[in-house]
């Protein structure tokens, strides 16, 4: 009997040593194998030709369990806002470090020679991949482009003297930056395309029909020229600092407040029904104060010999100043 | 050796004491300094007083100088030793007829030293009067006077 060996295809441990790998069981389980890869793969190769950029989306995450290799390959390749398909399984196909675990795979498991070839990318389709990603990081910011004019155009329909303040920026404007940024322009471009579109905008005049309902009580211009807000970037009011804090500027309990507080948690552990757990340290007690003292003499509780105390220490002085 | 502990000289300052104490067994000793019996005691409550400094606080007071405690506490022999927690009186059963006070000096320091951490436990748990662990042989002798006999 041969040892104990794990397929990790079939994901079975078998005693049949060289022989499992000719068994029928194992020959299903590479073809079903293949079957689940081979489809991304096709598609993949179909990318290489006409490489396709898309807009971001979570589903791109997605991975792709490589059997040859044994690992997860990230399917597409995603950068800022945008993705191209299939990008990072071209990239693992066409890796060497893929090709000798497929040559490894198909030798190991015994499968149809022919078959290989489907899986493997060779360097120059990669290349030519590349090219085809350039081409179609251009026509994907054509085709950004043109929407925003299209955008800017209904835009100036609307508001032909221009945007109310506090009016937010549509949303094409930031999908164009991107791809600007992926191609590493100059942010000068970027800039002076959106000028253009800024070019008319005075304080504009309440337009009628943007006032549906109860009518909101205007409380005036807020720009003051030389102090800067929000928009332009000014310090916060509470950042600013004042011109006199009263003592030391440091926030927070100081170093003794900060023992006492160590002192307290410490109290906290103690037993919480000791002797006087609830006796007031710091009161403040008269001159006249004594403490609790079950005396030896005196008949009752405790808190009575106080009281007994004071009215014998009466009756002696009374006697005293009686006898004199 | 009565140097080494402090001392306590009026009302207030014994009333500072009780009240500050906190979580500790406080030791008050009233009696003379020049007493014979006094200066043993406070022999072995100077040589412990740093063995038990985290579970006790150790007060010398003279019986001349606070007359209301004198009387309050009901103290006729010297040295009495008194025992507070937490601003409590702590009563303590040494088989002799006065629970209030230890009245004269402990054979040994281990003896002193079984006593207080006896009462701390005891105060710990919300006793406010314990059995003493010293052997009543070592335990000093002497009759109560009666009250307005």
């Amino acid at each position: 009997m041969a040892p104990a060996q794990r397929c990790p295809l079939c994901r079975q441990t078998f005693f049949c040593g060289r022989g499992h790998v000719y068994s029928r069981k194992h020959q299903r389980q590479l073809k079903e194998a293949l079957e689940r890869l081979l489809p991304q793969v096709e598609a993949a190769r179909k990318a290489i030709r006409a490489a396709q950029v898309e807009r971001y989306v979570p589903e791109h995450e997605r991975c792709c369990w490589c059997v040859c290799c044994g690992c997860e390959v990230r399917e597409h390749l995603s950068h800022g806002n945008l993705t191209v398909l299939y990008g990072g399984l071209l990239e693992h196909l066409a890796s060497p470090e893929h090709k000798k675990a497929t040559n490894k795979f198909w030798w190991e498991n015994k499968a149809e020679v022919q078959m290989k070839e489907k899986f493997l990318v060779t360097p120059q389709d990669y290349v030519r991949f590349k090219k085809s990603m350039v081409k179609g990081l251009d026509s994907y910011e054509e085709k950004e482009d043109e929407v925003i004019k299209e955008g800017l155009v209904s835009w100036k329909m609307i508001f032909p003297d221009g945007p109310r303040q506090g009016m937010a920026v549509p949303d094409p404007e930031e999908g164009s930056s991107a791809p600007r940024s992926w191609k590493g322009m100059n942010s000068q471009v970027a800039s002076s395309s959106q000028q253009p579109s800024n070019l008319d905008l005075p304080a504009a005049p309440e337009l009628d029909w943007m006032e549906i309902g109860p009518s909101l009580t205007f409380i005036g211009h807020q720009d003051i020229p030389g102090v800067g807000n929000i928009h332009s970037g000014a310090t916060p009011p509470w950042m600013i600092q004042d011109e006199y804090i009263g003592g030391n500027q440091e926030i927070g309990p100081s170093y003794e407040e900060f023992l006492k507080e160590k002192e307290k948690q410490k109290l906290k552990k103690l037993p919480p029904d000791r002797v006087g757990a609830n006796f007031d340290h710091s009161s403040r007690t008269s001159a006249g104060w004594l403490p609790s003292f079950g005396r030896v003499w005196n008949n009752g509780r405790r808190w009575q010999s106080r009281h007994q105390f004071k009215t014998e220490a009466a009756a002696m002085k009374q006697s005293h100043t009686e006898k004199s | 050796m009565s140097f080494l502990l402090p001392k306590l000289t009026s009302k207030k300052e014994v009333d500072q004491a009780i009240k500050s104490t906190a979580e500790k067994v406080l030791v008050l000793r009233f009696g003379r300094d020049e007493d014979p019996v006094c200066l043993q005691l406070d022999d072995i409550l100077s040589k412990t007083s740093s063995d038990l400094s985290k579970m006790a606080a150790i007060y010398l007071v003279d019986v001349d100088q606070t007359p209301v405690y004198t009387q309050y506490f009901d103290i006729s022999y010297i040295p009495s030793t008194i025992f507070f927690f937490n601003g409590q009186h702590m009563k303590v059963d040494y088989g002799s007829p006065d629970h209030t006070k230890f009245v004269g000096s402990f054979k040994t320091k281990q003896d002193f030293l079984d006593l207080i951490e006896v009462i701390y436990r005891g105060a710990m748990r919300g006793k406010l009067i314990v059995q003493s662990p010293i052997d009543p042989k070592n335990i000093p002798k002497y009759d109560l006077l009666y009250q307005d006999i």
